[in-house]
């Protein structure tokens, strides 16, 4: 299996710039932003797979980056992320199209294995569709 | 709180008095006035009559006296009557029927008596200066005035005239006052009436009880009495009012006076005065009485609305409070959550990094792995903690989900277990496994429990005995929260449910948690309830439908 292209949007950079590191030490071709409108430059330049994305970011927050990843290319699969159990941004977020959401701290395992199961339903999905 | 509602009971039931007493005596005392003048009226009425009455009798006696003196004039010669048998008989024939007559004498133009019959000794009296004699010769008859007369006796006499053979003489007669009065007197009715003749001049004709006797001038002023007939109230001296009816006598200037005390006389109406008065006696009782227990039963239920609103607005205020405490928890979960996601990520890498072999080339490699390893154990606890506060955020949301009571149970329990610990109880859980999930409120199934949970630690005390169960009972999944404490006494009862009631000390509890928890658990479709059997402690039973109460 090819290695897994995955972005992570956070603008918690300690946060983000580990989890990058730690993704890629795991064999997953990651890549970090800290803002919802780099993520979206991104993703029209070179799609990754998954997206994984924190909901409460200033300016463009994760909900609004969501559905903006999702008119663009609604092959990329999102996963949220949010320090906040809000079940209704939860699950406004699955409503929009996002894989799943993870409330934060979350491990590293845990995450990986998710991000797997969204590259897999997005392979399906593009094969069906393609 | 007491004393405002007897203010108030005390303003409503003033209120309710003025409004219905005030209208209902006015009227009361409007119509007992209504009665006394128009009773007043009446009685004056009744006394015209009876003086009318009265004046027409008089008249008919003068009047059949004089007729007879007339006719005896007529039919008898003077010769004939000169003598004194003839006159004898002929005052006895007169007296036959009534002893009017005191005594009759015949009189000739000189004033000189011819002849006499009587019991005085008049025979050669001269009336020649007498003013019925003058007043006789000039009018042909004529009824004197009382007058003391030769014996000093009041006394009035009756005399006609007649024309016999050339010679003018007199028939006169003088008329048993006793008997006159007493046909005056008739028109007199009860203690105070009085009855009497005043001649034009104000004089009494006739004696009367109380304005004097004969010949005593009037207490009032004959020439202010108008001609005919009327009815008067005036003071008469000694401070009394009276009612008095005059009438003029038609035949001559006397004057009927009837006198009536309008106090003595109960009148016609009196009667229905006193009906009105007893109506409206009876009226004020029944309205006083009404308005006491109106005003009673209004107070009662105000009472009882007032302390279930009260228990309506602790309860609302506890679920605002509630809800503001899981915002905030959120809020602090997340901002703590952050950190702490970067904490563990910036471990986790270190971790990464340092490989055994690694480590193994620094001094003291091991303490910085294990150092990482509890950093991990540590974020890890930090994350049980802000994911416990993040659910029960969550969980202060109203909304109906399938539950698993059993679950709730042991979240609830968790929240206390520190507590039970502390007073060292024997916690038994003792769960039926096979419940099914059934629709309701997690958060408000939670502040139950908490309630009954938090109440059973209090109640068990030290060392004590706390037993947790969940069954199901039929239609119902059922929640038994046992404590070893002292139960509820019998002469309490279901008033553990009443909103205030607590038998913790004061500043302890504020009495609403049952209260609140019993009504949480009937808007569910559910009961809650207590069995205390003596010496055995308190359980309470939280019931919830299974198939969920259908209003949420």
């Amino acid at each position: 299996m090819s290695q897994c292209k995955v972005l992570v949007v956070d603008d918690e950079r300690d946060f983000l710039e580990s989890l990058v590191r730690r993704l890629q030490r795991r064999g997953l071709d990651a890549r970090g932003v800290d803002t919802g409108m780099e993520a979206l430059k991104l993703v029209a330049e070179d799609p990754p797979e998954v997206v994984v994305l924190d909901v409460k970011m200033p300016d463009m927050d994760g909900i609004a980056t969501l559905k903006a990843i999702k008119d663009r290319d609604p092959k990329v699969e999102v996963i949220l992320l949010t320090g906040h159990a809000s079940v209704g941004s939860g699950v406004e977020g699955v409503e929009l199209g996002a894989f799943d959401y993870l409330i934060k701290p979350v491990k590293l395992d845990d995450l990986i294995e998710r991000i797997r199961d969204a590259r897999e339903r997005g392979q399906l999905m593009r094969r069906a569709f393609s | 709180m007491i004393k405002h509602y007897s203010q108030l009971a005390r303003r409503m039931t003033l209120v309710g008095l003025v409004v219905a007493l005030l209208p209902l005596n006015l009227l009361g005392v409007g119509i007992y006035y209504y009665f006394v003048s128009a009773n007043q009226e009446k009685l004056k009425e009744e006394m015209l009559v009876r003086a009318v009455n009265r004046a027409e009798a008089i008249e008919l006696f003068l009047a059949e006296r004089t007729a007879v003196l007339e006719v005896l004039a007529h039919s008898g010669q003077l010769a004939r009557l000169s003598d004194q048998r003839e006159l004898t008989k002929a005052l006895q024939v007169l007296n036959r029927r009534t002893s009017t007559f005191l005594d009759l004498g015949v009189i000739d133009a000189s004033g000189n008596h011819r002849s006499y019959v009587g019991p005085y000794p008049l025979q050669n009296q001269n009336y020649r200066d007498a003013e019925w004699f003058q007043q006789v010769m000039l009018r042909g008859v004529h009824v004197s005035d009382v007058f003391l007369g030769v014996r000093k006796v009041p006394h009035f006499v009756i005399a006609v005239k007649q024309e016999d053979e050339g010679e003018t003489w007199i028939l006169r007669a003088t008329i048993d006052s006793e008997v006159f009065n007493r046909l005056v007197r008739s028109a007199q009715v009860g203690l105070s009436g009085d009855a009497y003749i005043v001649n034009s001049r104000g004089q009494l004709q006739t004696p009367s009880r109380f304005a004097g006797g004969i010949l005593t001038p009037t207490d009032f002023n004959i020439e202010a009495v108008p001609p005919g007939n009327t009815v008067v109230e005036r003071q008469v001296p000694g401070g009394r009012t009276l009612f008095t009816a005059f009438t003029w006598l038609s035949s001559m200037p006397w004057l009927l006076v009837v006198d009536q005390d309008p106090r003595e006389m109960p009148g016609p109406l009196s009667q229905a005065r006193r009906v009105d008065m007893a109506i409206v006696w009876a009226a004020n009782l029944l309205i006083l009485a009404l308005v006491l227990l109106l005003v009673r039963l209004f107070i009662k239920q105000l009472q009882a609305n007032d302390r279930e609103r009260a228990a309506l607005d602790a309860q609302v205020a506890h679920s605002a409070r509630l809800v503001s405490l899981g915002r905030m928890a959120a809020g602090v979960a997340h901002e703590i959550n952050n950190p702490l996601a970067a904490i563990g990520e910036l471990a986790g890498e270190l971790g990464d990094i340092l490989q055994p072999e690694v480590l193994a080339q620094l001094p003291e490699g091991n303490i910085c792995r294990d150092n990482l390893t509890k950093i991990l154990g540590q974020v890890e606890r930090a994350r049980g903690v802000t994911h416990r506060m993040l659910k029960f955020a969550r969980s202060t949301e109203p909304t109906l989900e399938k539950l698993d009571v059993n679950q709730v149970v042991k979240e609830s329990f968790s929240f206390v277990e520190k507590e039970a610990r502390f007073h060292n109880l024997a916690v038994e859980l003792k769960l039926d496994s096979g419940l099914p999930l059934i629709p309701a409120d997690r958060a408000q199934l939670q502040q139950v429990l908490l309630n009954l949970l938090n109440n059973a630690i209090d109640a068990a005390g030290q060392n004590g005995r706390l037993v947790i169960a969940t069954t199901r009972d039929g239609t119902f999944v059922q929640v038994r929260v046992t404590d070893s404490g002292p139960g509820v006494p019998p002469e309490v009862g279901e008033r553990v449910f009443d909103p205030f009631f607590t038998t913790k000390a004061p500043g302890q509890g504020t009495g609403l948690g049952l209260s609140i928890s019993h009504s949480i658990m009937e808007k569910m479709g559910g009961s809650l309830a207590f069995e205390s059997p003596p010496r055995q402690g308190a359980t309470f039973i939280a019931s919830l439908p299974i198939a969920g109460s259908g209003t949420g």
